[in-house]
């Protein structure tokens, strides 16, 4: 029983990470109907970037997180400019871009941080007694406590922000948004930063549990992709409730099926999803 | 009228007519290495231009061409190895197997719009090559599995012919489709979907329907890479695999009939002087790639095309 409920805490902790990294991908799909093929590499760098920080410049764990987050951000917004921009209302090049781009970026991540796993330091040490069950340990309950209060934070940020109606009004209808005076650049602009933002949120937090390497990148992606079609698109909502049900199905999957499969329990998902409620969980339904 | 109807004929066999005669020499005065570079162009071309039917002519991009390849190779493979059938019916098979996945991943993914068939078929990808990873009872992982050849005596040459035929074929089967008047459809899909599916074009089924017979031509140009090869491994299904035969496409010229042929034997003869200085052409193709979807979308051959029109017309 207290091997069941520490697989289930695993799958909720990895599940909230999941829903960070997700809600990325979601924002940019929802805002700039572009699906980022690179979200996995900046997750992947942003995990690289926090371990150098800390570990090869002795910047203090705590510092370097939020740093690696914002070097995202900024990458986001040089690709958004130079790459991204010129593809409005073209799905096709944009789709072609970012793949391309997946790939560059992870050909480049192995030339510079080399193919090994990297874990940066963790902030704590120790475990816990979890209501006298089982044990859990110290880091994995900050990281999940940090992704919750990102969760907050982003919930905050476009339900209750000036920001957060412009990205709502641009998402719902383009035109109109623009007339009653959101500038679109800027909007796409930020939301695309943002939404790899998440990315790198969610690979700093995840790094010191699971060390990222640059040939994980392709499994992040399809994990924020499964995600966002079982939550449905632009669903924030749906972002959390798909990420924590992926996170526990493929954790108990991995502990109870086989750990090879780990993934695939995603993709049947994903299949059966299209099959029977292609607008997801809470997505609306437009055919 | 009728002349001039049959000089256009002739001007349009003549000019593919010179490019076969000129491949049928190669294997005269190359040595064994550029032949081999040659065949391994000849399946690039295969893959590239099937996957510029879907993706240049109804703007779909799979992510699943170099999947239904190996899908087609480890079919073909396993059936000549565990069953001892022939290499000529494992690939039909292969094929029909291809054809099969396609048409279910089509079906699925096409009418949700090219987003989700995208990512359907990037997981897809991904799935299958955990899979073959993981069989290795059967599959032997990424170690490799040794299948048969197509003749009793190993031949570079025979190889270059028969990969030289099946290309000819498949490109001219192409070349009808986008020259027919489905392939009509296709253009008025890809350029306006809502007055396409107004005008009483049923937009979903051809668009399924290119998706399926790519799928094919992927299957059956990755069962002859097998059987040449002799060796199948997870390589062949990779997303690395999807990402040169997506850059010959995109540096070519996507959209285009010579586009594909073009990038193909340019990227595939470059990659070669490039490995002496170790494993960057990934990279290289990848930025030439993104410069060349920024700046000049429609490739090397729209830009001699453009070229060619300012200075001769």
């Amino acid at each position: 029983m207290s091997e069941f409920l520490m697989y289930l805490t695993n799958g909720i902790v990895i599940g909230v990470i999941n829903a960070i990294s997700a809600i990325g991908v979601s924002l940019i799909v929802g805002i700039m109907k572009v699906v980022n093929f690179a979200h996995g590499e900046l997750y992947i760098f942003a995990g690289y970037f926090s371990y150098h920080l800390s570990v090869s410049l002795g910047v203090p764990p705590l510092l370097a997180m939020p740093l690696s987050i914002f070097f995202i951000f900024l990458i986001g917004i040089g690709m958004e400019r130079t790459l991204i921009r010129p593809t409005y209302g073209d799905e096709m090049y944009s789709l072609i871009i970012t793949f391309v781009l997946s790939i560059v970026l992870q050909n480049a991540a192995l030339l510079i941080f080399g193919p090994y796993p990297n874990k940066p330091p963790n902030l704590v040490s120790g475990a816990t007694n979890i209501f006298g069950l089982f044990h859990y340990g110290n880091q994995r309950l900050l990281s999940f406590l940090i992704s919750i209060g990102i969760l907050l934070f982003i919930f905050y940020l476009i339900k209750r922000t000036w920001f957060g109606k412009a990205i709502r009004a641009v998402s719902q209808d383009r035109g109109m948004s623009s007339l009653v005076g959101v500038d679109h650049f800027r909007i796409n602009m930020l939301s695309f930063g943002l939404g790899v933002a998440l990315a790198g949120a969610a690979g700093v937090i995840i790094a010191p549990i699971f060390p990222v390497t640059p040939t994980g990148s392709t499994a992040v992606s399809l994990t924020a992709f499964v995600v966002v079609v079982l939550g449905g698109m632009g669903s924030l909502k749906g972002c959390v409730v798909g990420g924590l049900m992926l996170g526990i199905i493929e954790n108990l999957g991995a502990a109870y099926v086989s750990t090879m499969y780990r993934h695939i329990f995603g993709f049947v998902i994903l299949i059966l999803i299209l099959v029977f409620r292609p607008w997801g969980l809470y997505g609306q339904k437009t055919q | 009228m009728r002349d001039s109807m049959s000089r256009m004929d002739i001007k349009k066999i003549s000019l593919p007519l010179i490019f076969i005669i000129i491949a049928l020499f190669p294997p005269f005065f190359l040595s064994q290495y550029w032949l081999h570079v040659m065949i391994i162009s000849l399946f690039y071309v295969m893959m590239a231009s099937s996957w510029n039917l879907i993706a240049g002519f109804t703007g779909q991009v799979s992510f699943a061409h170099a999947a239904f390849s190996g899908v087609g190779a480890y079919i073909s493979g396993m059936f000549t190895v565990y069953l001892g059938i022939s290499p000529w019916l494992g690939i039909l098979i292969g094929i029909g197997v291809a054809a099969l996945l396609g048409l279910g991943l089509g079906y699925l993914c096409i009418r949700m719009g090219g987003i989700y068939l995208s990512l359907t078929t990037l997981g897809f990808s991904e799935i299958l090559r955990i899979i073959i990873t993981n069989e290795d009872k059967w599959t032997r992982g990424t170690m490799g599995l040794q299948i048969p050849g197509f003749f009793a005596e190993y031949s570079k040459t025979h190889y270059y012919y028969l990969f030289l035929v099946i290309t000819v074929g498949l490109l001219s089967i192409i070349y009808r489709i986008i020259h027919s008047e489905m392939g009509l459809t296709f253009r008025a899909v890809l350029n306006d979907e809502l007055a396409a599916s107004s005008s009483g074009i049923n937009t979903i089924r051809v668009r399924i329907l290119a998706f399926t017979i790519s799928s094919a031509m992927a299957g059956l140009a990755g069962g002859l890479y097998g059987h040449y090869l002799m060796l199948i491994t997870p390589d062949i299904p990779s997303l690395g695999q999807m990402f040169l035969v997506l850059a010959m496409a995109v540096i070519g010229g996507m959209g285009s009939f010579a586009g594909p042929i073009v990038g193909s034997f340019v990227l595939e003869i470059l990659s070669e002087y490039i490995r002496v200085y170790g494993e960057y052409h990934v990279l290289l193709f990848g930025l030439i790639a993104l410069a060349m979807a920024r700046f000049a979308p429609e490739g090397v051959v729209g830009i001699l095309r453009e070229k060619w029109r300012r200075e001769w017309a």
